[in-house]
């Protein structure tokens, strides 16, 4: 399973929102910048929760998921785009999970997701 | 200031439909297949790291904040309208070559005190200047 998402300032600003994560390194250009980042960046949780959402359709239903977890390890910043992956392993009911921009850097590391293989 | 062992007062919340569906939309899922998993970055992880960020004890300084790592584990997905109570604990907190690490895990559960998610996030801080 895999998705291809451009992040948008528009998408990084509703996750603020929908979120309540207001960190200002996500929504303003200026404040990222006087802290030494090149921008404003996406929110590790909302990677991490699109990341989600692709490895509940590889799981069948989000609601079976038991488990999910990852490394942030790259900025995302508006206008790239990712490609996240979920993909089965040896292992019922584990998938690993990947994501990887545009310049081929991988931006999510050690992603697993665990769900119930019951029905 | 090392604050590791600190635990948290609870902190209870309603999972509330309108903002389920505005997170939904922002992450790309689809709103009829429930609560989003990674809603617990509200129910769980959101309801009580403002607790930390907000500790003068703990001294964090949020703009130099960086979310390393996480990972959320589910008994069971709540639905709209549960109420949800969360508690903290820093499990760990060490400094090292100008970098702080932080490691909040908080535990979900439902009204019955069944449990519905734990999260354990690790935050850096790097250091000012």
């Amino acid at each position: 399973m895999e998705q291809e998402v451009t992040f948008r300032t528009e998408q990084i600003a509703a996750y603020a929102r929908a979120s309540g994560d207001m960190n200002p390194i996500h929504t303003d250009e200026k404040f990222a910048k006087s802290v030494g980042l090149p921008g404003v960046i996406a929110h590790g949780m909302l990677q991490m929760s699109i990341a989600t959402v692709v490895a509940g359709k590889a799981a069948g239903g989000a609601q079976k998921l038991r488990r999910v977890s990852c490394r942030f390890a790259g900025m995302v910043q508006p206008g790239d785009t990712v490609t996240f992956s979920a993909e089965e392993t040896e292992e019922p009911g584990k998938l690993v999970l990947k994501a990887t921009n545009q310049h081929g850097d991988t931006i999510l590391t050690k992603g697993v997701a665990e769900y119930s293989t019951e029905d | 200031m090392s604050v590791e062992g600190k635990r948290y007062d609870p902190v209870t919340v309603e999972i509330d439909a309108e903002h389920v569906a505005a997170f939904a939309w922002a992450i790309g899922a689809d709103p009829a297949e429930g609560v989003p998993p990674t809603y617990a970055a509200v129910y769980c992880l959101g309801a009580t790291a403002p607790q930390l960020f907000g500790d003068e004890d703990a001294a964090i300084d949020f703009a130099r904040l960086l979310h390393a790592e996480q990972e959320f584990a589910w008994e069971r997905h709540p639905n709209v309208g549960d109420r949800v109570t969360s508690q903290a604990t820093i499990t760990s907190d060490q400094s090292r070559r100008g970098l702080r690490f932080v490691t909040l895990e908080t535990d979900s559960k439902d009204p019955d005190g069944a449990q519905l998610c734990h999260s354990r996030a690790l935050f850096v801080i790097r250091s000012g200047g």
